[in-house]
């Protein structure tokens, strides 16, 4: 037994660092563009505005966005990629690109960064074609710049003197280019002071053998999300920009305690339910319990839950009940005890739906492991012995029948953490699972990362809990 | 003296049938289904805004109805044109199907068992094909909606002879004259945001959720015994990968995942829906025909096998496989009700295929307008569904059970 919880303690890491893989391919494999909003999404297209594309490139690069997904290979981009991807970008050619094509290489002239300064330098200073130095220049402005530190809390001072330098730096060559129509006056000037910058800066925009390998592995989206998973620090919500973690560990109460409750009712009302049918195999009434358990069992949770809210709060035809929310605003200027009845009174719903859907199962369960138990032979050696019938059913059936259903305890560990999904979104409990809802709509990737990664490793604990309970209280299973 | 009837011994096949049939109610459920499942495939004779026959002013007659079966403009999904494949060419292929399998009632197992499983083959083919050629011709002709086009004519006089169907609606036809009209002779359900008919969106639906439930399963119980079945038999490090596979696939829960990833999914079809379930939900299957092959590898019928220098994928899926199926069957029959659940899960929170008359998304419709009628009618419908295929699943087990036969 213990050799097999050392065991599987032993695999947990293992499997945790498989979760985590697994839900980064799916976040960032999927197709479509993160965004807070769909104007940002769309910012790919040329009608956008240079400050608009310039946000967009900044906010990119706040979330990782702009970084390849699993190696860098971008320090061995050639001058030729770049002076290509300016050309069908800015339609330099004359032949025509599909809008896809220059989609993607607007993106890449945003996402290279860094990478591209040296050769955008050298386009510039090349003169052969004017317009092409022109875009490099401008280019250059937002390549060059240097990427802030993350700043932890407000009393960071040290980070905040070394952005306040990287801010100044950057703000040095803010207005070096020029538009189309100043070409004669003013390129002459920006190519001189782009020059002298060069040669002050180079060493940083160049990089050798070593250097190249770490930027092969550590310059990745992947390589930033294990960095950031292990300082369990999942970044800022592209949504609202407020740290993720928080916000997860704030929306527990409202989904724990929806769920809690709704399963410790659960469980106060199957087991008895579970252990009279069982009793009364055969019966009359097992079979209307019975009948009526399927028909709870059958029925969808978010069915179950409109027609109650239609049905109790709507005012139409009966208005008991508040339409959603897990309490009334105001609650700081009212007591406690009358906070904690308007909380009781917007849950009645969403735990009544939840409880009528878990008892059906936890109660089909309890129903079955006691049916088992009483047909077992020591339950005839018990009534063979003369002992009360109550005595035979209460201690001896139904404290054998019970094991299966006190281990999915284990299990559902994670839902009463994660609450539900549909119940919160029927009644508008900012649980974890309506946090997930909006992030995915909103395509939040830091968000449902962070939910995933958060409700992922509770599932994980949850499966070991039940299946070592199981192991410990049922000396029957044996591992290998 | 007549000839003498050799007694034969009931297959595993027909004692498990004979289990099946005795007991009323899961057997009811099963006729109920198929119910279902028919009124799935026969719902444009019923419901469908095309003429069977359209004649102006004593003019040409033509036959709208016919040619919209396969219209891509009438029907825009692939799955309907599938359905209407099994309304036409289908029944009329089933009929010889059905004459075979009762012309060989009489005949003993040997000689009638392989018969009707040729049969059986030669109609899916058939099917198959005729449903490949009919998607490669399937064309757009212009969209006409009959009934406005009738009172058109009629309004210039002309004399329009037109036969619908018995509910002449299409479930996508969009009618901005009739929005949320109430429960009338016309609409017997009322319409929705979008004027279009209830009725025949929630029939027209189960066509979604039946596919949805039985191909979404089908897929993944066919990952879920390759999987299971290699992890079981050859035990090892192939056990310990597929072990940690599936460790990392439950540890995930499902439905934020099967959400997520279809949230990221653009232009949702059905059948990313019926993957997405498969991707996420084989795990169970895999898990049960492990155990079954780890108890089965060890019988002397396996060896016995292995000792006959049968290939051992002969032994993995023709010898141990049929053996280890009865619980599948089981979990699959539970999964196809699961798998309706979710897809009407996740198109009731506006993530499954919105081009598509699913029941949840009536349901939602029903949530944000207030409206009793598609809060209820869906809401029945996806209740019966699901309660069917439980009472199903809970006949098969009791079938399968050896304890319980008498």
């Amino acid at each position: 037994m213990l050799q097999y919880a050392i065991k599987r303690l032993l695999l947990m890491p293992p499997t945790f660092f498989l979760v985590s893989l697994a839900i980064f391919f799916v976040l960032n494999v999927a197709p479509g563009r993160p965004g807070t909003s769909d104007s940002a999404a769309q910012s790919g297209e040329s009608s956008q505005s240079a400050n608009q594309r310039e946000s967009f490139r900044i906010f990119k690069e706040q979330f990782n966005l702009d970084k390849p997904i699993l190696f860098n290979t971008r320090f061995s981009l050639t001058k030729a990629d770049i002076e290509e991807a300016l050309k069908i970008a800015y339609r330099l050619d004359s032949t025509d690109v599909r809008s896809a094509v220059r989609i993607e290489a607007q993106d890449n002239l945003d996402d290279w960064g860094n990478y591209m300064v040296r050769h955008l330098i050298s386009i510039l200073s090349d003169g052969s074609d004017p317009e092409l130095s022109r875009l490099a220049a401008l280019h250059l402005t937002s390549a060059a710049k240097t990427k802030f530190l993350r700043e932890r809390g407000v009393e960071d001072a040290k980070t905040r003197a070394l952005n306040r330098e990287i801010g100044r730096r950057n703000q040095e060559f803010a207005d070096w280019w020029w538009k189309k129509s100043e070409t004669v006056q003013r390129a002459p000037e920006v190519k001189a002071n782009w020059a002298k910058w060069w040669e002050k800066n180079r060493a940083r925009y160049e990089y050798e053998g070593g250097e190249k390998a770490s930027i092969f592995f550590s310059d990745t989206r992947f390589a930033k999300y294990w960095g950031n998973l292990l300082s369990l620090d999942f970044g800022v919500s592209t949504a609202d920009r407020r740290e993720v973690l928080p916000t997860i560990v704030s929306k527990l109460k409202y989904s724990m305690s929806l769920t809690m409750l709704s399963v410790i009712l659960a469980y106060l009302i199957a087991v008895p339910i579970g252990i009279f049918s069982a009793v009364r195999n055969g019966s009359k009434s097992d079979a209307s319990i019975t009948l009526v358990l399927f028909i709870l069992y059958s029925l969808p949770t978010f069915f179950t839950g409109t027609v109650l809210l239609r049905l109790l709060s709507e005012g139409d035809p009966i208005g008991w009940f508040p339409t959603g929310g897990f309490s009334s605003p105001g609650g700081d200027y009212r007591t406690t005890l009358s906070n904690l009845s308007d909380i009781t009174w917007h849950l009645v719903l969403p735990i009544a739906t939840y409880t009528s859907v878990s008892l059906a199962a936890l109660s089909r369960y309890a129903r079955s492991g006691v049916i088992d138990v009483i047909r077992a032979d020591y339950i005839r050696t018990a009534r063979a012995k003369g002992l009360h019938e109550f005595v035979v059913i209460m201690k001896h059936a139904v404290r054998n029948g019970m094991i299966p259903i006190l281990t999915l305890l284990g299990t559902l560990l994670p839902v009463l953490v994660s609450g539900s999904v549909v119940i919160e979104v029927v009644f508008g409990i900012p649980g974890m699972g309506l946090y997930l809802y909006d992030a995915i709509n909103l395509r939040d990737y830091n968000a449902v990362m962070g939910v995933l990664v958060i409700a992922s490793s509770l599932t994980l604990v949850g499966i070991l809990i039940s299946d070592l309970s199981y192991a410990a209280v049922d000396p029957r299973i044996s591992f290998d | 003296m007549d000839k003498p009837v050799l007694q034969e011994d009931p297959s595993y096949r027909e004692i498990v049938w004979g289990q099946f049939k005795k007991r009323t109610l899961p057997y009811s459920a099963l006729l109920g289904i198929f119910a279902l499942f028919f009124i799935a495939v026969y719902a444009p004779l019923v419901i469908s805004n095309k003429p069977f026959i359209w004649q102006v002013d004593g003019g040409e007659m033509s036959f709208p109805w016919f040619s919209s079966l396969y219209d891509r403009n009438f029907f825009e999904s692939t799955l309907d044109i599938a359905f209407n494949c099994l309304l036409f060419p289908g029944t009329i292929l089933v009929l010889p199907a059905a004459w075979i399998w009762r012309s060989t009632s009489a005949l003993p197992r040997k000689e009638r068992q392989p018969k009707r499983s040729r049969a059986a083959y030669a109609t899916l083919a058939v099917l198959l094909l005729s449903f490949l050629a009919i998607v490669a011709a399937s064309k757009g002709t212009p969209k006409i909606v009959y009934p406005e086009l009738q009172q058109r004519l009629e309004a210039e006089g002309k004399q329009v002879k037109a036969v619908y169907p018995l509910i002449a609606y299409s479930y996508r036809d969009i009618n901005l004259k009739e929005v949320r009209v109430g429960i009338s002779s016309k609409h017997f359900l009322g319409t929705d945001n979008a004027g279009r008919d209830v009725f025949s969106r929630l029939v027209y639906g189960t066509r979604i959720s039946l596919t949805i439930g039985l191909f979404a399963v089908a897929i993944y119980i066919l990952i879920g015994i390759f999987f299971g079945a290699l992890a079981g038999y050859y035990g090892g490090w192939i056990d310990i990968a597929i072990q940690r596979l599936i460790e990392v696939v439950i540890s995930i829960p499902s439905l934020f995942l099967i959400l997520t990833v279809a949230a990221f999914i653009e232009n949702r079809s059905i059948f990313h829906i019926m993957a997405i379930i498969a991707a996420v939900r084989w795990t169970g299957p895999a898990r049960l025909v492990r155990g079954e092959f780890l108890r089965l590898k060890n019988l002397d019928f396996v060896a016995a096998a292995q000792a006959s220098g049968f290939k051992e994928s002969v032994i993995i899926f023709k010898q141990i496989l049929p053996n280890a199926l009865g619980p599948v069957l089981v979990s699959a029959t539970f999964g196809v009700a699961s798998a309706i659940l979710t897809e009407s899960t996740m198109s009731f929170l506006g993530l499954g295929d919105i081009t598509v008359p699913s029941w949840g998304q009536i349901l939602s419709t029903g949530r944000t307008t207030g409206s009793w009628v598609m809060i209820l009618a869906p809401g029945f419908a996806i209740f019966a569904t699901v309660s069917l295929l439980n009472l199903l699943g809970e006949g098969v087990r009791d079938a399968l059970d050896p304890k319980l036969r008498s």
